[in-house]
């Protein structure tokens, strides 16, 4: 009988606190991030097409995969230094202009750095063969990441924190649908 | 009331049981939805962890006779004593003591470095995070990621010895873990429950710190 009480509060484990992980939302979020009800831009965003030319030679390849390790571990940089500014008391709206910028930069450039033979086949690389395997489903991701990341941009350039945290986790959600189905564990 | 000889008697009190098995389905969960992609589920059972670790470890010094530290953690003449053979008791034996705390220990270690870590994409943080650098918290997830293959140690330490007891010994661990009780050998004083209030009292702190935790552990 006793115990009875103890696990109806054990229970309520599963039933308290409420959070959110993602790094540019504080951890006790009480405003929903996807409630941003304002009218959404009217410019049609152009993204870059993807690349589909394999590259000629080998050392071509290389460069491309070496462009495209290096770009995405400064946008993994430039992510962690916003999520940080955004999940403090006081962003520093400096500090994310400057990392925004390092993304907004590169997300065109995301569309010609995946050619085909730039694979695992050729170089070491967290690229997974599946890329190639499905490219429309990749391109379209990769549309989406880039739409993602001027909306960003955007975001960034009003200076309202509540638009930029919006579009930082609509962004942080393209990089994610991507990486969760493309991309393998890699050790460096 | 007289006791039968090798009646069962209880053994392990429920928040024990409890713990032990939700741990092990936590950290089954654990690894299966950071494995699977779902890092916010994986914060969240890394959390349910640490109440249950700071439950158990209050629990150590409220609880039951069985689940009290001071009656089952020995020095190492305890230890030597019980593996000739000259030991006689319910609950953890002293040998079997030092798992219990290995166990703890390693995955409190685990939790630690889960709390200040985040992701490699910058999407996901740990609730400690904010605390450390971003550089720490790379690192941190960098040393969770291979302290995962200690864990998986001392489990696979622990099934070993759960087999062991069962094939060599001839003893059965697993079912009194589930259903609280064991035969006991005549003479052996059965287990003296803990205070379903202290129970209560105990998750109610451990709740608390949790709670305290995800919100950033700000000042008091």
């Amino acid at each position: 009988m006793r115990f009875t009480t103890f696990a109806a509060a054990c229970a309520c484990v599963l039933l308290t606190g409420c959070g959110d992980w993602k790094s540019g939302q504080a951890n006790n979020a009480t405003a929903n991030i996807s409630e941003d009800s304002r009218p959404a831009p009217t410019a049609v965003a152009t993204t870059t097409a993807m690349r589909t030319t394999a590259p000629a030679t080998k050392e071509e390849a290389l460069e491309i995969m070496h462009e495209r390790h290096e770009g995405m571990e400064g946008m993994g940089k430039a992510t962690k230094a916003i999520g940080r500014e955004l999940k403090s008391d006081s962003p520093d709206l400096g500090v994310i202009r400057e990392s925004a910028r390092k993304i907004t930069d590169f997300a065109p450039r995301s569309a010609v750095l995946f050619p085909p033979g730039t694979g695992p086949d050729v170089g070491k690389t967290g690229a997974k063969p599946e890329i190639w395997q499905n490219a429309q489903d990749f391109a379209a991701k990769d549309a989406d990441f880039q739409r993602a990341a001027q909306a960003f941009g955007t975001a960034v350039s009003s200076g309202e924190l509540t638009a930029i945290k919006a579009k930082f986790a609509d962004l942080g959600n393209t990089c994610k649908a991507c990486h969760d189905k493309y991309r393998a564990k890699m050790k460096h | 009331m007289i006791r039968q000889a090798g009646a069962k008697q209880p053994v392990w009190d429920l928040p024990t049981r409890l713990v032990h098995w939700l741990l092990a389905c936590l950290i089954a969960f654990s690894w299966w939805s950071v494995e699977y992609h779902h890092t916010d589920w994986h914060i969240w059972s890394g959390c349910a962890i640490l109440t249950l670790l700071i439950f158990r470890l209050m629990w150590g010094f409220a609880g039951s006779s069985t689940a009290r530290f001071a009656n089952f953690v020995r020095g190492p003449v305890a230890i030597a004593n019980y593996w000739r053979g000259q030991w006689t008791g319910i609950g953890h034996n002293p040998l079997g003591a030092l798992s219990v705390l290995a166990l703890l220990l390693v995955t409190a270690v685990q939790v630690g470095l889960g709390l200040v870590a985040q992701d490699e994409d910058g999407i996901f943080m740990g609730p400690l995070a904010q605390l450390v650098s971003s550089d720490t918290s790379d690192k941190a997830r960098d040393i969770h990621e291979l302290w995962f293959y200690v864990l998986l140690g001392f489990i696979a330490l622990h099934l070993a010895a759960v087999a062991f007891y069962r094939v060599v010994r001839g003893k059965r661990l697993v079912m009194p873990m589930i259903t609280g009780r064991a035969p006991l050998e005549p003479g052996v004083k059965p287990m003296r429950p803990g205070k379903w209030w202290a129970a209560l009292a105990c998750l109610a702190v451990a709740l608390g710190v949790t709670r305290w935790v995800i919100a950033g552990a700000p000042p008091l």
